[in-house]
């Protein structure tokens, strides 16, 4: 069977796998993001806060992740648990990392002069200062979001959803018809998935950044 | 900008200090663990230390393998494609090396694997530093693209060769660059190294895999850790390089 006849064999479940893996890296994306962004917010301020955050999420990075499945399957069993928690994981450095670099660039004197207007703490925070860094954490997102579709294919080794599947699947066939078909497939939507949800990216940036700093 | 430097600056010096503390406590905990409880003989099979130093060392073997072939190819590469008359193909090499990376690490294994029918070392190695090579590349071709074209013009006012102002020029301004992509792809090619096990090419994943396989949790875990451990020693050495290995007028 050739790959392309494979593949229209397979649309129904090869089309189910990709949801569930786009599914698994926007909705772990989301999770780490909305942490990441906590935890940016709540260190940002200080500078050792900022050093200890950045220095442990891009040790966290370091851990292979096959290994941090491994340490994690004894913990929370197999299938989802893992998966989720592997991947908010991976996904936090880039999110922490721009939160704080964005909110640490932004100019003393625009703070200064949204107090001057009379704006609370809250208002300087949520219409100010998160409006300015918004491009640097959606920049943090991008990132996490292309890693994590690599790592949620590892991930179909605990028993986690996705394309990963198809690749292990070809793997322990070796050898039989379709082995390369699915191994094929698996990698091959791993990508195409990875360049649509940039594209998607792209396009949340045109319309979300604020009209005066896009294009800087 | 510079806050930015100076809080980076910060939290590198902050892993410098704090990641060999961790990697002793976490790998020393683990291993006192591991040996002190009761195992049962199937686990005895993995955690002695003569499996558990020759699994580590094919581990190391595999992923300066993947760092020495990516050396040798990426950094000529990035020299040829920085020359005047190859600019052009720059981007089409990044964008290539950029699908590449966006390849899941594990299906360019197993696809490598079907397509050569290789097993055992090589066969982890060689897709391993295909899906490496990109940070090298990148970091060699931004490094170079990053030297003041003056600087270049002088070398070549004072009547150095081409060849003399690359070498002596163009290649130690670049090198703190060349360097920080090295230890990228030193610690991803560690990473990734966990995942030859799938292709019989040993390591500290066959201790996962047998681990979880047999449903030995000490084995999973002492593998498990000891790749983390590794993982970060490495991150720490390159950390140490990327210090005291530039040109000193760049420090």
């Amino acid at each position: 069977m050739s790959f392309w006849e494979f593949v229209a064999d397979r649309w129904d479940r090869l089309l189910a796998e990709s949801l569930l893996h786009l599914s698994a890296v926007v909705q772990c994306t989301l999770l780490a993001a909305l942490i990441g962004v906590a935890i940016g917010l709540v260190v940002y301020r200080s500078p050792l806060g900022s050093a200890a955050a950045t220095a442990l999420t891009s040790a966290i990075l370091t851990i292979p992740s096959f290994a941090l499945l491994g340490l994690l399957i004894p913990v929370l069993g197999l299938g989802a648990p893992p998966t989720v928690v592997a991947l908010v994981l991976y996904g936090l450095l880039p999110i922490v990392r721009n939160t704080i670099v964005g909110l640490g660039g932004v100019d003393a004197a625009v703070r200064d002069a949204a107090r001057g207007v009379g704006m609370s703490r809250l208002g300087v925070l949520t219409r100010v200062e998160l409006r300015l860094a918004w491009p640097a954490i959606l920049t943090g997102m991008r990132v996490a979001a292309q890693m994590l579709m690599g790592i949620a294919a590892i991930a179909a080794y605990a028993r986690g959803p996705g394309l990963g599947v198809e690749i292990f699947a070809g793997l322990t066939r070796a050898g039989s018809a379709n082995a390369t078909n699915q191994a094929i497939a698996g990698t091959l939507g791993v990508v195409v998935l990875a360049l649509a949800l940039d594209g998607v990216f792209a396009l949340i940036g045109r319309y979300t950044i604020a009209r005066g700093i896009r294009g800087q | 900008m510079t806050a930015a430097v100076t809080r980076r600056d910060r939290a590198d010096r902050l892993r410098l200090l704090a990641q060999p503390i961790a990697v002793v406590v976490l790998v020393g905990g683990v291993l006192a663990w591991a040996f002190s409880t009761d195992l049962d003989s199937i686990e005895a099979q993995s955690i002695n230390a003569s499996t558990l130093l020759s699994v580590t060392w094919d581990h190391l073997l595999i992923s300066f393998a993947v760092t020495g072939l990516v050396l040798v190819v990426a950094v000529p590469l990035g020299v040829l494609l920085t020359r005047r008359w190859a600019r052009r193909a720059a981007p089409v090499f990044l964008g290539i090396a950029t699908i590449g990376q966006a390849s899941p690490a594990i299906g360019v294994l197993v696809l490598f694997f079907l397509a050569s029918g290789m097993e055992g070392m090589w066969a982890a190695v060689l897709p391993i530093a295909f899906y490496t090579l990109l940070p090298v590349l990148r970091n060699t071709v931004v490094g170079l693209q990053g030297v003041d074209p003056a600087l270049v013009d002088a070398g070549r006012g004072i009547g150095m060769s081409s060849a003399a102002v690359l070498r002596r020029v163009e290649l130690p301004l670049a090198v703190p660059m060349i360097l920080a992509g090295l230890r990228t792809a030193l610690v991803h090619a560690v990473g990734v190294a966990t995942l030859a096990v799938f292709v019989n090419g040993g390591g500290l994943g066959l201790l996962i895999d047998t681990g979880y396989k047999l449903a030995r949790v000490p084995v999973l875990v002492t593998g498990a850790v000891l790749a983390v451990g590794l993982a970060l020693l490495v991150d720490w050495l390159g950390a140490v390089a990327e210090t005291y290995l530039g040109p000193k007028g760049l420090r």
